[in-house]
């Protein structure tokens, strides 16, 4: 008997402003200078209105309905959770009562949605997780279980980190390149850990993430009973649907339906005597794992690529990654916390995502996602910030130095 | 299919787009099986030959190529239209035969291709590489000019501009139904690469069309930051007035004006640029900005030009705003990872942007009408 496990990605990045090379060197208030508040806001308030407040309300009605039965798990990154506290309060209040329910779940992951799994060294990447445990800590008084990192990113290194950090649980993609003909609804354990990996199950996941409108798929137009059926003909323990949150009323409109969808789910799925649904740390607890999974190279769910080319695809942003991340030291030697907020803020992985050149199908999702117009205008932007930073840095090293 | 092209200029005697254009589009036309007759005036030097049988050139009258923009003097003004007059007074008195349609270019042209549809009874195909607005840069355009225009986009049963920015002009600015108008960007031989030394390109007439003047305040404020030189290649209305403009702006040291160059020494100047900008206030298309990239040059363009709609991969700047054009042109000289992507990225649109696919498109235009 499978159990459905859905799970949302909830991230908002802090988008950044126009800086240009004639900017560099000439203001000291970095997090003023480099980041663009109004937009953010206006981003936030238009997503809080499409999605997050909407989804939330029906998510919590229909969990009141049917007595808990129905459960779902969610991420809620630290960016996004301080535009909640800048911006509008109530978007967090609403996940805390969701949280209140005890029908929902809450995943681990870096607090600043960043790409520090993939450093030389794990010590930014602990401190980031850490700093989101701190956070769920402090606002819902809940330690997370389960783990899942950036954009899905997973290799044997970072399962083997998670392990020692105390997590029982990890997700990523179910993709044939780690599973070759394998199920995804099935756990596995990492080849080098002992901890429980949980796949994605990115047919059905991108079915209502992506093809839910796409009135050229054969599986259109798609209905809560539909969906249900299909999940009721699955073979193995448990069905990931993982999606990002904002595919309820931002990437699908509400005039698609997929809230009429949302709606009706649960009930559809209960209607299967041999479904129900689970959280992530039921799905840890109740499933023992069935094989082995060794991912020597960096996976993750985004593209066809399913892997980290999204954002270290060209020589622009393995640039901007390198050089960012040779700051660290020099930062955390510094001691400037300020800096070093800012330093992570600028580490969010969708700052590297805008720099993509990919065309064909990838390009359109791209293009869908990007304040700028182009990549090249995304690099300018980013890279001239990153040597402000840089110059910001060297200047107060020399301050220190005459000091001492 | 047997066509009669009235074209005005013909390398190696080209000023401009219309000349390169007319070049790419014959000779991949003839490779198609079309024959064409391409009717020109004749100049004062040796007579245009075509190594294919199905293009033939042929030379009208006695009158020399001129540069098809206004000249500055106004002597040589008056001569120029004269000049224009008479040459479509020639083909439509020595142009005859069976030609399945008409095919012309620009006001240059658009005379001649209105009575020689009249005249014989075929259809006219009109491609419009620049209008009065752009060449006046929106400021003064002429009334006459505009009238020759417009009647002849009226009389023709297509048009083809090179561009859906010169597509809104004609129709929103002389009202010519949208339904007949056809856009087929332009294309390019490429030139190849060449060692890269510090120097940013600009390259075309020096007309208020082409926005020289944008182009030497942003390297105003490039040299403020970095060290480079700037070379103004071409020759213009402009020209005395922009050396000025190089002293007062205390950048002459920096500054090269080459004036006018020959094929090859464009070639070469292309080849050793870092960064190319095309800072035109209103431009149909912008081959020169095609040539640049196929030479591996990085390029910036303003978004009033046909080939920034066509052209995914080069830096775009609104013409007016220094600051930024300067911002691109530092980053460009700064940051090697972009310089490299983009030409990289450019190198592969750009093989989609040959004259073969101008020619299948111009000629599913043709079988659209003859």
């Amino acid at each position: 008997m499978p159990s459905v496990c859905f799970y949302f990605e909830v991230h908002q990045p802090v988008r950044l402003k126009r800086f240009s090379v004639f900017n560099i060197g000439h203001d000291n208030n970095a997090f003023l200078t480099y980041f663009n508040h109004d937009l953010n806001r206006e981003i936030f308030e238009k997503v809080a209105k499409k999605c997050y407040l909407p989804a939330n309300q029906m998510l919590l009605d229909l969990i009141n309905k049917y007595d808990g039965r129905f459960r779902v798990s969610f991420s809620l990154t630290g960016t996004f959770v301080e535009c909640c506290e800048q911006f509008m309060p109530a978007v967090l209040d609403s996940f805390k009562e969701l949280f209140r329910t005890g029908a929902v779940d809450l995943i681990e992951e870096t607090y600043f949605h960043s790409l520090s799994s993939l450093y030389d060294e794990l010590d930014e990447f602990e401190e980031q997780v850490i700093m989101h445990r701190h956070m769920i800590k402090k606002i819902f008084n809940y330690r997370p279980m389960v783990f899942r990192n950036t954009e899905a990113i997973y290799d044997n290194r970072i399962a083997k980190k998670i392990e020692e950090m105390g997590y029982k649980g990890i997700i990523t993609e179910g993709t044939e390149k780690i599973l070759g003909w394998r199920s995804p609804n099935y756990l596995y354990k990492p080849v080098n850990a002992d901890i429980k990996v949980l796949l994605r199950n990115y047919t059905l996941s991108d079915d209502i993430g992506f093809r839910f409108s796409a009135q050229s798929w054969p599986g259109f137009p798609l209905t809560a009973s539909k969906y249900a059926h299909w999940m009721s003909k699955c073979q193995g323990d448990l069905i990931n649907v993982f999606i990002d949150y904002e595919t309820f009323g931002e990437h699908q409109w509400t005039e698609t339906g997929i809230f009429d969808f949302l709606k009706h789910l649960p009930e559809e799925v209960l209607k299967h005597k041999n479904l129900d649904f689970v959280t992530v740390s039921e799905a840890v607890n109740r499933y023992k794992s069935v094989g082995e999974i060794d991912v020597p190279w960096a996976i993750s769910w985004a593209d066809e690529a399913r892997d980290v080319s999204t954002w270290l695809g060209n020589e622009m942003q393995i640039t901007c990654f390198n050089e960012l991340k040779d700051i660290g030291k020099k930062l955390k030697k510094l001691g400037d916390r300020e800096l070093l907020y800012v330093w992570r803020l600028l580490q969010t992985s969708d700052h590297l995502y805008y720099i993509s050149t990919k065309g064909a199908g990838d390009g359109d999702v791209h293009a869908y996602f990007n304040p700028y117009d182009f990549p090249y205008e995304g690099f300018i932007n980013y890279m001239n910030i990153i040597q402000d930073l840089k110059e910001k840095i060297t200047q107060q090293e020399r301050e220190t130095q005459l000091i001492s | 299919m047997k066509v009669a092209m009235i074209g005005w200029e013909y390398p190696p005697f080209k000023v401009g787009g219309l000349g390169t254009h007319c070049y790419g589009l014959t000779r991949s036309l003839a490779d198609r099986g079309v024959s064409i007759d391409f009717y020109m005036p004749k100049t004062n030097r040796d007579s245009i030959t075509s190594d294919k049988p199905n293009l033939v050139i042929k030379p009208v009258g006695e009158t020399t190529v001129f540069p098809y923009d206004h000249p500055d003097d106004k002597a040589l003004e008056g001569q120029f239209f004269e000049a224009v007059y008479k040459y479509n007074d020639l083909c439509v008195q020595k142009i005859q035969g069976d030609y399945d349609l008409i095919h012309c270019h620009d006001w240059l042209t658009m005379k001649a291709g209105v009575l020689l549809k009249e005249k014989m009874g075929v259809p006219l195909v009109v491609t419009v590489h620049s209008t009065e607005y752009d060449r006046s840069a929106w400021l003064f355009p002429n009334e006459w000019f505009i009238n020759i225009e417009r009647e002849g986009m009226e009389k023709a049963d297509r048009i083809i501009t090179v561009s859906h920015f010169t597509k809104r002009i004609l129709v929103e600015r002389y009202g010519i139904n949208p339904d007949k108008i056809r856009v087929v960007h332009n294309a390019v031989y490429p030139i190849g690469e060449g060692e890269k030394q510090r120097i940013v390109l600009f390259l075309g007439r020096l007309t208020i069309q082409k926005g020289p003047e944008f182009f030497l305040k942003a390297a105003k404020k490039v040299l403020e930051k970095e060290d480079c030189r700037f070379v103004i290649a071409g020759d213009g209305d402009m020209l005395p007035r922009l050396i000025n403009q190089a002293i007062k702006l205390g950048i002459s040291n920096k500054v090269i004006f080459t004036g006018l160059l020959t094929e090859d020494e464009v070639k070469h100047i292309y080849r050793i640029s870092s960064v190319y900008v095309m800072p035109s206030v209103s431009e149909p298309f912008g081959i020169t900005a095609l040539e640049a990239i196929s030479a591996g040059t990085p390029t910036i363009v303003s978004k009033t030009t046909g080939v920034s709609e066509a052209f995914h991969n080069c830096l775009k700047v609104d013409f007016w705003d220094v600051d930024e054009m300067a911002n691109k042109i530092i980053a460009l000289l700064r940051y090697d990872p972009l310089r490299r992507t983009l030409a990289n990225e450019a190198k592969r649109e750009i093989k989609l942007f040959t004259w073969d696919r101008v020619a299948d498109k111009t000629l599913s235009v043709y079988r659209e009408v003859a």
